[in-house]
């Protein structure tokens, strides 16, 4: 993997998480720090597994 | 009891009262089409009876029902691809008049919620219950070539 097709991955990655972080702020009833530590991680796992599913999916 | 209840229980009386009817008899293309409506009708009524009973936290059983129910009618689509194949359902008017009550009941809920963070879940919500049973409801009539090919 070369240093473009890197930085596309972490640019993905990145906007994945940041939706879905968004996402999860949207729908907890009260924002506290926990949430944000709790949604953070969440979100970047879901980031992780969205990029994988778009891959499977879109074949590229 | 209040207005946004007696809502609720005439959605559920004579919207999911008339797709049990609708899934228990007739033709599998009618049953198809009914249990697709069902759940395009029971999360309105969800919507509805959480902003009765003034508790938010009840809009997250709309939001799973709107995010499963679809996704349940693919599954049957794509089962079920071979028999509806020679006879598809055709609904459009029924699917067009539960996607339009859905998006009227969360255009409802959102005047009376105002500007929030529960407005944008609400919208949320409603952008995948009519998106969502929309395509469903194309995927069983054989608009999808994905369906097909199970």
């Amino acid at each position: 993997m070369n240093r473009r097709r890197t930085l596309l991955a972490v640019v993905e990655v990145a906007a994945w998480w940041a939706a879905l972080g968004a996402l999860w702020l949207v729908f907890v009833t009260v924002v506290d720090p926990l949430e944000l530590a709790v949604g953070a991680g969440v979100a970047g796992v879901a980031a992780l597994a969205a990029r994988g599913a778009r891959r499977a999916v879109a074949g590229w | 009891m209040n207005g946004w209840i007696l809502a609720a229980t005439a959605v559920l009386g004579a919207g999911v009262g008339a797709t049990v009817w609708g899934v228990a008899t007739g033709p599998l293309r009618r049953r198809v089409v009914a249990q697709n409506l069902s759940t395009a009708l029971a999360c309105p009524a969800l919507l509805l009876l959480a902003q009765g009973y003034d508790r938010p936290a009840y809009v997250d059983l709309a939001l799973v029902l709107a995010l499963l129910g679809p996704v349940g009618t693919l599954v049957f689509a794509r089962l079920l691809a071979g028999e509806l194949a020679g006879d598809p359902p055709r609904a459009r008017a029924l699917t067009r008049s539960a996607a339009g009550l859905g998006a009227g009941v969360v255009l409802a809920l959102c005047v009376a919620v105002g500007p929030s963070r529960a407005l944008l879940k609400l919208l949320v919500v409603g952008v995948l219950l009519v998106g969502g049973n929309l395509l469903a409801s194309r995927a069983l009539s054989g608009g999808m070539a994905g369906a097909r090919r199970g």
